[in-house]
């Protein structure tokens, strides 16, 4: 019936219409379609999710806190530019300084320290996961001191890491 | 707009006399079906605040995970160079982490890991052994020490361009892949 009822004209602006970007009208049907599959190429299903407040709550705001926001950022960066002349000059100079060596490992340390620290923060976020979050939080500090005490009794005991790696990767 | 236009034209139509007779009646028949009182099939149910507040709630866990990664490019997810960097820092790292934590706790397990010892151990390996495993410690290195310098070069806002990038990515897996066999291999 649709199609007596239309006047001449209007057929004419529907067929054109219906003609008219059909890579939009793809798009449109492809993107739907990826909203309402279920299959989900994703590594892990999403969290346990839950709203805080209403759901027309904007996202909260941190407390503005430059100790771990610029500081940190600035530190970060310090540490790696720092960490270049400090990984090259050992093997480079080829002469064993405990000094060197000392803030070499402390510097390597910090950097691991920090690395891993933005790896729990990305991938176990507080809101979802915030038990295991804190297991990983706590586990890692844990780690890193055993592995500082670590390396003062290898730097103290043993010949010292640069010369260590030396000799293991000329064996 | 168009089905505004179209019942204002049935309208019109239908108080005019039509020399097509055929058309004047279903034009008729939409007129009277375009009245201001509509009867609609579909009921609305009340919901308190809460129960609507769960429906949204319900809703959200159907949504697909952002970021998903089947919606990207291959090479901007799986080798992107920044995803790299910090894969073979967690890989350096963790073996450094695991190293010194068997170190210290080497005396209460009866381990020996002390540098003479592994030294010892690992000349006694055959030479592609010995390479295979240099090698899987200086490929991480080389590539986190130069996607590093990279990372603090674009931190210094240098470097955006987009043919800058697909030149430096190039570089980057060239000079880390060479500098991570002559690490191994060469040395």
């Amino acid at each position: 019936m649709a199609s007596i009822v239309r006047p001449s004209l209007l057929r004419q602006t529907a067929l054109a219409a219906r003609c008219a970007k059909p890579a939009f009208r793809n798009n449109a049907i492809k993107a739907s379609a990826f909203h309402t599959s279920s299959q989900r190429s994703a590594f892990l299903p999403p969290g346990p999710q839950r709203i805080e407040g209403t759901v027309n709550d904007p996202a909260p705001v941190p407390p503005p806190s430059a100790s771990h926001g610029s500081y940190h950022w600035t530190f970060e960066r310090l540490l790696a530019a720092g960490l270049v002349p400090l990984t090259i000059a050992p093997f480079a100079a080829g002469s064993l300084n405990p000094t060197t060596d000392a803030i070499l490992c402390s510097a390597v340390l910090l950097h691991s320290h920090i690395g891993f620290q933005s790896v729990i923060i990305d991938y176990i976020p507080k809101t979802r996961y915030s038990g295991l979050r804190k297991i990983f939080w706590w586990g890692l500090n844990l780690a890193t001191v055993t592995v500082g005490v670590g390396l003062y009794e290898f730097e103290t005991n043993d010949i010292g890491v640069t010369e260590a790696i030396k000799k293991i990767w000329k064996a | 707009m168009i089905a505004h236009r179209l019942g204002l034209a049935a309208v019109r139509s239908a108080t005019k006399p039509n020399v097509f007779f055929r058309q004047n009646i279903p034009r008729m028949v939409l007129a009277s079906a375009m009245s201001t009182s509509q009867a609609r099939p579909i009921q609305t149910q009340k919901l308190s605040q809460e129960e609507g507040q769960q429906v949204l709630v319900n809703q959200r866990l159907n949504r697909p995970v952002s970021p998903n990664l089947g919606i990207y490019k291959m090479e901007q997810t799986w080798f992107g160079a920044s995803a790299w960097t910090r894969i073979t820092g967690c890989v350096l790292s963790g073996a450094a982490y695991v190293y010194f934590t068997a170190y210290l706790a080497s005396p209460l397990l009866g381990l020996h890991v002390e540098s003479a010892a592994l030294a010892s151990g690992f000349a006694a390996l055959p030479f592609v052994v010995k390479g295979a495993i240099k090698f899987a410690l200086a490929f991480p290195f080389t590539f986190h020490f130069i996607n590093g310098i990279k990372h603090l070069v674009y931190d210094l806002g240098i470097g955006f361009a987009k043919s800058q990038i697909k030149r430096g990515e190039a570089a980057l897996w060239i000079s880390s892949f060479i500098g991570g066999g002559y690490l191994a291999f060469g040395l």
